[in-house]
């Protein structure tokens, strides 16, 4: 039988041209239930969400122009957790799939090569997974609300499309961003990733960002700013000194109205220049939140997709082999892709799931690896009137975290932190 | 339980504050309750074979349309030859290692410097030259011994980095005026006409990283600058 296959979303296409041999551009969504999970049963509910979302069950394949996704023949098998999240995930464990469902204990995890879907994607399929697999181990029908899909019917082409064709400006905006403050440390053994999380009480969170007139986001990204600019005083003068600019990614399903399970989301860097002077915490997120406000709009991310989407139209660079072309997209990476951000927040805000499903869920994480240039980045997930701030490094040093939450604790936010810490 | 120096609440059982590193102390300590287990992954690393059978090809088509050229020409090698080996050179360093999934340097470099030593013995050969023994092979196993020694060194060794490159630099060095030795005794060539200035340059450098690893704020001042 013929093998389906999809050709990389527009924003994917970057992912397997910039990998490296101990790094993949892959992120977390996970749960964890209310009683310890069964493999079996875990196992079931993954075949049984097959036909229902074909994108995500693919192995990643070399053509001669370009990359593409391929229908998978095996099973995607689930696995033990690690002491770690996001562990490297290799070529060839790329060409059997490019997802991973693990489990510890009560918790179920789902891990994506970023070149299937964003983070709204991965979370859509994992409640979709839990729920599945509640039907089958509790009995209970879960209505199709929310973030949950009718599991007898087939993926809708607005699911399966790329976005960012249909949405792209005619015009492409300029790419060109000036480097900002670099985090760095002493890489840990082994491609070990410690994962810092701090509990913090969402109506909490809500009524300090509340204070400065800002969004939980535009908090954060504040909290996070104050804390990068005091480790760059630290360590050089002012004037020798590189913006902070914190790296957000922007849902556009909401901008545009997409239904897309695939990649369809852009990021902004936002940040402040210290070396002009100091900032107080109320000025840094008024200052990032304006800035947010005033970039995250339909025009200006078409203009900024258009950039993305237009060298793709390029007939010589189409017929440009995939090796040139991926030496050509890890230095545009390497100048402008990474460069323009000292870390990301990365906010999927809460998920809104069926009444019936949260009684057998006590808690959900979003977890995005560390980038290729940068050791530290954070993800924000709320759950069940908590927020689960991750925050993942691949060095020893722990400075930022614990400038960042302790901040927090100043503002008056309670939090609690679990570690994977060794 | 609350880290009493960062203020944040802390899992039941922790030894630590993972933020600040402050001990915990809890005459009712529990059990901790771990949220990952301990199992590490099994590392990952593939060999490059696209690339080296990319070069495998290249180095083959190469060498085939040398031998056909030189064959046609002149009906024997002649200048053939130093193009083949030196394909084979190239292979040897650049293709080899991709076929391995974890190529170790410690066994690569040897292995490169044999090569060398082959390829220059051949050259020495043809030419009729009498400067392999006495020049080209010392030169090469000083070589080899340096840049082994330094790569078992900084991979086996853990800290002592300013120490280890401190020695490399002297003992590279001290190679410029062994070169010149081997050069003066096989050529006949006037003794540091340049080695001492090149011993100089490597050797302040080297002196002052030993120095450097003597004094501690200089290391960490060094460690921060040249952070790669």
């Amino acid at each position: 039988m013929q093998k389906y296959w999809y050709r990389l979303d527009t924003a994917a296409l970057i992912f397997p041209a910039t990998r490296r041999r101990n790094w993949a551009n892959a992120f977390r969504v996970s749960a964890c239930l209310k009683e310890d999970v069964d493999t079996e049963i875990l196992q079931q509910a993954v075949d049984g969400l097959r036909h229902r979302f074909p994108s995500y069950y693919v192995t990643l394949r070399r053509g001669l122009f370009w990359y593409y996704l391929e229908e998978s023949s095996e099973q995607v098998r689930v696995r033990r957790d690690y002491a770690y999240p996001l562990t490297f995930m290799s070529s060839r464990e790329l060409k059997h799939n490019c997802m991973r469902i693990l489990v510890y204990k009560n918790r179920i995890a789902a891990e994506f090569f970023h070149s299937l879907t964003d983070g709204r994607g991965g979370s859509i399929y994992l409640c979709n997974l839990i729920a599945r697999y509640l039907e089958l181990k509790e009995g209970i029908t879960i209505p199709c609300e929310g973030l949950i899909r009718d599991l007898s019917e087939t993926p809708s082409p607005e699911e399966l499309e790329d976005s960012f064709l249909k949405n792209a400006a005619e015009v492409a905006s300029g790419r060109k961003e000036e480097p900002s403050y670099r985090l760095h440390g002493t890489r840990e053994d082994r491609g070990f990733k410690t994962l810092t999380t701090g509990i913090v009480e969402t109506r909490a969170l809500l009524d300090a960002a509340h204070r400065y007139g800002v969004t939980v986001t535009a908090l954060l990204a504040g909290v996070m700013a104050e804390s990068i600019i005091a480790m760059q005083n630290a360590e050089k003068p002012r004037r020798r000194q590189r913006p902070v600019k914190i790296t957000i990614p922007v849902d556009l399903r909401r901008l545009y109205g997409s239904e897309t399970l695939r990649n369809f989301s852009l990021v902004l860097n936002i940040g402040v220049d210290p070396r002009y002077g100091d900032y107080t915490l109320e000025e840094l997120c008024k200052n990032i939140y304006h800035q947010l406000c005033a970039s995250a709009t339909r025009q200006n991310m078409a203009g900024m997709i258009a950039a993305n989407v237009q060298p793709q139209k390029l007939i010589p660079l189409r017929l440009t082999p995939v090796s040139i072309k991926n030496a050509v997209m890890d230095a545009v990476y390497r100048r402008s892709g990474e460069s323009g951000g000292s870390l990301n927040i990365s906010n999927i805000t809460a998920l809104p799931l069926p009444e019936v499903m949260l009684q057998y869920i006590s808690r959900m994480e979003f977890i995005i690896g560390p980038q290729r240039s940068y050791p530290n980045n954070c993800s924000v997930l709320s759950f069940g009137g908590y927020t689960y701030i991750n925050m993942i490094r691949n060095i020893r040093q722990s400075e930022l975290e614990r400038r960042f939450f302790s901040r927090l604790v100043e503002l008056g936010i309670a939090v609690e932190i679990e570690s994977n810490r060794r | 339980m609350y880290c009493v120096k960062c203020g944040v609440k802390l899992q039941e059982g922790v030894e630590q504050c993972p933020l600040c590193l402050t001990p915990v102390w809890n005459p009712e300590q529990k059990e901790e309750r771990r949220s990952y287990p301990d199992t590490l992954p099994q590392q990952h690393l593939e060999a490059d074979i696209p690339g080296a059978v990319a070069l495998t090809v290249i180095c083959a088509v190469a060498s085939i349309v040398t031998l056909t050229v030189c064959l046609k020409l002149y009906g024997k090698l002649q200048w053939g030859g130093y193009v083949i080996l030196g394909l084979l050179l190239f292979y040897v360093i650049a293709a080899l290692p991709r076929w391995f999934r974890e190529p170790k340097c410690e066994i690569f470099v040897p292995v490169d410097h044999v090569a060398v030593a082959l390829y220059v013995l051949y050259i020495c050969l043809k030419t009729g030259g009498h400067w392999y023994v006495s020049f080209a092979l010392p030169v090469i196993i000083s070589s080899c011994i340096i840049s082994t020694a330094m790569i078992c060194l900084l991979k086996y060794v853990r800290g002592g980095r300013p120490f280890i490159l401190g020695g490399f630099l002297l003992a590279l060095g001290g190679f410029t005026v062994l070169v010149e030795f081997f050069e003066h005794l096989s050529f006949g060539f006037r003794m540091f006409r340049w080695s001492l200035y090149s011993l100089a340059g490597f050797g302040s450098v080297g002196l002052f990283l030993l120095i450097a690893g003597m004094i501690p704020s200089l290391r960490q001042r060094m460690r921060k600058k040249f952070f790669f």
